[in-house]
């Protein structure tokens, strides 16, 4: 199912930022091709990332307003 | 009828053609018993006399009727005697009596404590031989004049629980009622049903008279199933009354006494349906507040959720902004490289050696050519 690969995506995307954030706090030599090169990587993550939770945040926010109406409707 | 003038009739011809014409003559005679004769056979010869001028006539009663009515003739008794005048080929006039009553408030009050006392007497009032008034009934007989409000009162407070009545319609005024009476419970004694219901309204205690008739109370009191009696009155209760396994004022409450056992029936369905449609709806409720609540434990779980990828992301934007290469060397930071490792000692170079510097926009090659501690 797409929706549960995108959601797997964000995680994986989370989990690699993760990796690299770490990368970058316990280099000790600095490799700045390697640097730069998990920098555009890790910036394309985080893009992404905003992305895909900008659109779980608006699907969850539908969700959230079709209930509603259900509630609305049972009263 | 005209008899021809010239006809002859015999003895016997003659006293059946005046029987023929005085049966006919069925009247109520008021009196004073003046003389009274028990004969062997049980049957009573009296003599009745007028009070005002002394005119007497002879009279007659069966040993049934006498047995009946319970009444004990004696000389200076007022009575009333219901019945038809006819000659006996032997005994000549008589008034055939077929019910006597006696008259006079006063003397109607002794019979009925002398009966009272009597039955009283014999333990026929006694609670503890009366029986309870089983609950659940629904075959029910049923005494009392079929013309009447009384009869109206009772079946119109029945209400719907199914009671399969049986009527024997019976008089209940005077003291002719007792045959009737009589009749009907022997009638009821060879029929199915789970009790007896005996009615009639208020009145005097003379025209009550029927139901202190000691024969019918000792029907009642052997009657195989309880007896509830519903009989009106102003002071002397009927004996009959007092010997009923239960005795009611009015037909109404002879009534809701059959239907009370069932209404509470109904009145318990009726509780627990509505405890039961309680109880759901508190499930219903309880279960729509824990949706409620679930939902709204979802939607606080997934917010935080939300927010602390979104946390995490500012972070890691963050630490790489502060990280990237790009802006150390745009910061004015070069990176010093020799033999392709990065100096940050000065063993890492010798004099001689290239040193790659690289700095934001390429790189500059130099030369070590000087070391100073």
């Amino acid at each position: 199912m797409p929706k549960e690969k995108s959601t797997k995506n964000l995680s994986s995307n989370l989990k690699r930022l993760s990796e690299i954030t770490d990368w970058f706090e316990n280099q000790e030599e600095v490799d700045v091709e390697e640097g730069l090169e998990k920098v555009k990587e890790a910036a394309s993550l985080i893009k992404a990332s905003k992305e895909r939770l900008k659109a779980v945040e608006n699907e969850f926010e539908e969700i959230k307003k079709e209930t509603d109406i259900k509630e609305n409707k049972e009263e | 009828m005209k008899i021809p003038n010239d006809a002859i009739f015999s003895i016997s011809e003659y006293i059946e053609l005046l029987n023929l014409t005085l049966g006919k003559f069925t009247a109520k005679i008021v009196g004073e018993v003046s003389e009274t004769n028990p004969g062997p056979t049980g049957h009573v010869y009296f003599t009745l006399k007028d009070e005002k001028d002394g005119s007497v006539i002879d009279c007659f009663i069966w040993k049934y009727n006498y047995n009946l009515y319970g009444i004990k003739l004696e000389v200076g008794m007022k009575i009333i005697a219901s019945g038809h005048p006819n000659v006996h080929k032997s005994y000549g006039f008589k008034f055939i009596a077929d019910v006597i009553e006696i008259t006079g408030e006063g003397e109607l009050k002794k019979q009925y404590e002398v009966l009272r006392k009597k039955l009283a007497e014999e333990g026929i009032f006694a609670k503890e031989r009366k029986r309870e008034i089983p609950k659940y009934l629904r075959k029910v007989g049923l005494i009392t004049a079929k013309q009447g409000a009384v009869l109206a009162d009772f079946l119109s407070n029945l209400g719907k629980y199914g009671f399969k009545i049986k009527l024997i319609d019976s008089r209940v005024e005077g003291q002719g009622a007792v045959e009737d009476l009589i009749s009907a419970i022997r009638t009821f004694k060879k029929q199915d049903i789970e009790a007896l219901v005996i009615m009639r309204g208020g009145g005097s205690l003379e025209s009550m008279m029927a139901f202190n008739n000691e024969l019918l109370v000792r029907e009642v009191v052997s009657f195989k199933v309880p007896v509830i009696a519903a009989i009106g009155h102003h002071k002397d209760e009927p004996l009959v009354a007092l010997a009923a396994d239960l005795a009611v004022s009015t037909p109404s409450i002879a009534a809701t006494t059959l239907t009370e056992p069932w209404r509470q029936v109904d009145l318990l369905v009726e509780t627990a349906l509505s405890v039961s449609l309680q109880k759901l709806d508190n499930i219903i409720q309880n279960s729509k507040m824990n949706l409620e609540n679930s939902w709204k434990d979802l939607i606080f779980g997934f917010n935080s959720l939300l927010s602390k990828i979104s946390r995490q992301l500012e972070n890691s934007a963050k630490i790489i902004f502060l990280n990237n290469p790009e802006r150390q060397l745009k910061l004015g930071y070069s990176i010093a490289r020799c033999r392709g490792k990065i100096v940050r000692k000065l063993k890492d170079t010798a004099i001689g050696e290239n040193i790659d510097l690289k700095v934001s926009d390429g790189t500059i090659i130099t030369e070590t050519i000087n070391l100073k501690p």
